[in-house]
């Protein structure tokens, strides 16, 4: 328990810390590189200046990570997308101050966000650690079936779906590579994933560079993964 | 840095601003991300990602067969990286918390390479190196290739992506009432409650199974 607890609160100040600076970054997007979501911009925008409507928006999805966390030991992808850099701008934001010199401030934004990303990933994980062997069984005998009809059945067919939506030369990449991903890996969506991108940017851009660097590494990285895989030697050669 | 923005106050804020900070930066977000991934390995809790896709790493933990996790991950990483420069925002969901918090993990794991992972000074490190290497790669991409990938083709992964969460939660249901009669009257009460509280109804599902399960195993 004692670990879990020092090793959270390293995580949560690292991750929150530069998560949050790279949030306050996007406000300068795309004069400077920055990361983390357009979504999550959005939604910072939303609230800009209130620190009660940023508060209470990072709190409905710390109560969707909770139960995340409980369930799974998943964090889910929300806490360092909003609960953070909400929590963070809030605290920045406490007694009326303006956004464009705090919110907008990566120095700032990467205190709050380090001391917020503490607090946060520790009581998520020591929450999630509280819970009974017995309950977390149940949990993973449930969860398990679930995600393996979601990944052997379910995420193919939406990302085929959205490929062959998409045009037909996005239609056909993603129908390849998923066939041969489907083939190679065992499992389809990466090929489709890759079909779409190349797919995408032929139909906007026409065979430029950057498709024909892509493709290469597509045509390298199936053989190689055939070659591990023994898919060669299932061939015969 | 010389150009300072008239509403930005302080140096902390010009200099965070280049872009030799965000290799850092992103360094630093990898590290915790990949760490994040060494407690879920390790402790069973703490990864920074959706159920559905730490399941994916689940199954490799489990069954031994990490493909579908690294393939999946690592599919996303690549497109994202191609992606940040070309917009200026780097996502870092796609890119960081899937692809270095499942994908190379899952890589690293298929072939044997459990140190990094096993070890949680060693997957702070390991972490931070491949923030680094990436950091520097998009800030590279973003200096010499402008005219990048399509961002359409990131939309409609992204589309797609966003669709499969919500197919999760009936997923669930399903699955807790294949389990059992009382864990799958607790999935359907929690996601009815999950729902009239504009909450993900796959949280509510696992809860209500949990709960109702467990009451049931406690007392009979």
């Amino acid at each position: 328990m004692i670990s879990i607890i020092i090793k959270s609160l390293i995580i949560g100040a690292l991750g929150g810390g530069a998560i949050a600076a790279g949030a306050a970054r996007m406000f300068h997007t795309p004069k400077y590189q920055s990361m983390g979501a357009f979504r999550t911009l959005g939604e910072l925008n939303a609230c800009e200046g209130d620190p009660i409507a940023h508060y209470s928006f990072g709190l409905g999805f710390l109560f969707n990570a909770a139960a995340a966390v409980v369930a799974s030991g998943a964090l889910t992808q929300d806490v360092l997308h909003r609960v953070v850099p909400n929590f963070a701008a809030g605290t920045l934001l406490l007694g009326g101050k303006k956004a464009e010199n705090t919110m907008h401030d990566p120095g700032k934004m990467m205190v709050t966000g380090a001391l917020s990303g503490a607090i946060v990933v520790t009581f998520l994980n020591t929450l999630a650690s509280a819970i009974p062997e017995s309950l977390s069984v149940i949990a993973q005998e449930i969860l398990s079936p679930a995600s393996s009809m979601m990944m052997k059945t379910v995420m193919p067919i939406i990302f085929w779906m959205a490929a062959l939506d998409a045009g037909k030369i996005t239609g056909i990449w993603g129908t390849v590579l998923g066939g041969l991903a489907q083939m190679i890996m065992g499992n389809a969506v990466p090929g489709i994933v890759l079909g779409i991108l190349i797919g995408q940017t032929v139909e906007e851009k026409g065979y430029n560079q950057s498709v024909k660097v892509m493709i290469t590494i597509v045509v390298i990285m199936f053989i190689t993964i055939a070659y591990f895989r023994g898919f060669f030697a299932k061939l015969g050669l | 840095m010389e150009n300072k923005e008239g509403t930005m106050t302080g140096k902390s804020a010009a200099l965070l601003l280049t872009d030799k900070i965000f290799p850092l930066l992103v360094a630093v977000a990898c590290a915790a991300i990949f760490a994040g991934t060494h407690m879920y390995v390790v402790h069973g809790v703490g990864a920074f990602n959706e159920i559905f896709v730490v399941q994916m790493l689940d199954e490799g933990l489990n069954g031994g067969d990490f493909a579908a996790a690294a393939g999946f991950a690592t599919g996303f990483l690549i497109a994202r990286v191609l992606e940040g420069p070309l917009v200026g925002l780097l996502d870092i969901g796609g890119s960081l918390m899937t692809g270095v918090g499942i994908g190379i993990p899952a890589m690293m794991l298929a072939a044997g390479f459990t140190g990094p992972i096993n070890n949680f000074p060693l997957a702070l490190l390991t972490g931070g190196i491949i923030g680094l290497i990436i950091g520097i790669v998009i800030i590279l991409v973003r200096k010499l290739m402008p005219e990048g990938i399509s961002a359409s083709g990131t939309g409609v992964m992204m589309g797609a992506g966003n669709a499969t969460g919500r197919f999760l939660g009936p997923l669930i249901i399903l699955s807790a009432i294949q389990y059992g009669i009382p864990s799958g009257l607790g999935a359907i009460i929690g996601a009815a409650i999950f729902y009239k509280l504009d909450r993900h109804i796959a949280g509510g599902a696992i809860l209500g199974a949990m709960i109702l399960a467990g009451l049931v195993q406690m007392f009979v």
